[in-house]
């Protein structure tokens, strides 16, 4: 990439959606599927737009579709829900660092928005550009919300004219999350966690007969991970699960391989 | 997976408005504290082994797990060859977009060959 001087009289919104455009246009196939498979489960056009405002997260309204094509329980879908938001915690925790001293309106427009992807974005600006203010990364955020809603709608209304196959549907969910696993796997213990974490949902979702197993399983493999690390730092500092990946692309263009930046 | 879902538009706004406190919650309530306070050590350690666990507990569970809650390996073969080469492409293209779109093209495939 090359590296371009900034007008200094450059308006700031032109500045921050040239900075926002790779991720914007990579939400647009990924808008029009979500849009799709909402309309599939039955979501009118206008309630596309806006879970696509106030939940904005794609792992999310994968979910809500599929979880709706298999009459799930509103409580067990909402459950559900929470447990994938709940990376978000990390994501917002380690920002919050550069978003001391915003005031309370600020932080709530800047928590609705954020999502994995622009916080890659703002995360690196933030670590590389002295001058990247907090406003700066909220026009980032709403520029990216404005390509994924408008993808949104615009695949809701694809969706009316297109009769689709609900278990390939169901599978672009489950790309999604190998997808991020590969991004989040990062040192041979996070490989041991999804083992164990595998073999726990087996057991657990046989045991439970309901998805309920997927948070047990998620919640004893995390914390066993977290325990593991712990131990071996203090026991064996040199263990070979302690040693990190190695892993193709990373490196270059970390705007494009945004969800990269994710842990 | 071929039941049309029964919700109406009513149900399916409260679980949108269900929905979005579940997401704002863990994305506003660290940033609120954290802001004002240094962030603990444990929490971070334990929060980044989070989604690993349960993206692969999400896999695992639509590629060998049935309908009715049996482990089957075998029930889902074209999902799980696609995942097989989801994985290889997004390890090495490192894009979402690829990912999914060649998930969706190959599972479609194996689907009308297996």
């Amino acid at each position: 990439m090359t590296k371009q001087v900034p007008d200094p009289n450059e308006p700031r919104w032109r500045r921050t959606l040239q900075i926002s455009m790779p991720l914007n246009l990579s939400y647009v196939p990924i808008g029009l599927a979500a849009g799709v498979l909402l309309h599939a489960a039955g979501f009118n056009t206008l309630l596309t737009a806006l879970v696509s405002v106030v939940i904005f997260s794609g792992g999310a309204q994968f979910m809500i579709a599929s979880m709706l094509t298999i009459n799930a329980p509103l409580l067990s879908i909402v459950l559900m829900l929470f447990f994938l938001e709940l990376r978000y915690a990390l994501l917002g925790s380690s920002l919050s660092k550069y978003l001391r001293g915003q005031n309370e309106g600020f932080l709530f427009f800047f928590a609705v928005s954020m999502n994995d992807e622009n916080y890659a974005v703002n995360y690196l600006k933030f670590a590389t550009d002295k001058k990247w203010t907090p406003t700066d990364a909220l026009q980032v955020e709403h520029w990216s919300l404005l390509f994924w809603s408008v993808s949104n709608v615009i695949g809701s209304l694809i969706g009316s004219a297109l009769k689709i196959n609900l278990d390939v549907v169901h599978f672009a969910l489950t790309a999604l999350f190998l997808y991020m696993i590969i991004m989040q796997v990062k040192s041979r213990l996070a490989i041991l966690v999804a083992l164990i974490s595998a073999a726990l949902a087996v057991f657990f979702l046989m045991l439970t007969k309901s998805t309920l197993g997927l948070v047990i399983a998620t919640l004893i493999a995390s914390f066993l991970g977290f325990a593991l690390e712990h131990e071996l730092r203090v026991r064996r500092p040199k263990s070979r699960f302690l040693w990190r990946l190695h892993s193709p692309g990373s490196g270059g263009e970390p705007v494009e391989n945004a969800s990269d930046e994710s842990l | 997976m071929d039941t049309v879902n029964t919700w109406n538009t009513t149900q399916h706004f409260w679980l949108v408005v269900l929905g979005f406190f579940v997401a704002f919650a863990p994305r506003y309530i660290p940033i609120k504290i954290f802001t004002q306070r240094k962030i603990p050590e444990w929490f971070n350690e334990w929060m980044k082994f989070v989604p690993v666990s349960l993206f692969t507990a999400l896999v695992v569970k639509d590629l060998f797990i049935t309908a009715t809650y049996q482990f089957d390996p075998m029930a889902h073969l074209p999902e799980i060859i696609s995942a097989i080469i989801v994985g290889v492409i997004a390890y090495f293209t490192r894009s979402m977009a690829i990912s999914v779109v060649i998930g969706l093209v190959s599972v479609f495939l194996l689907a009308m060959l297996i």
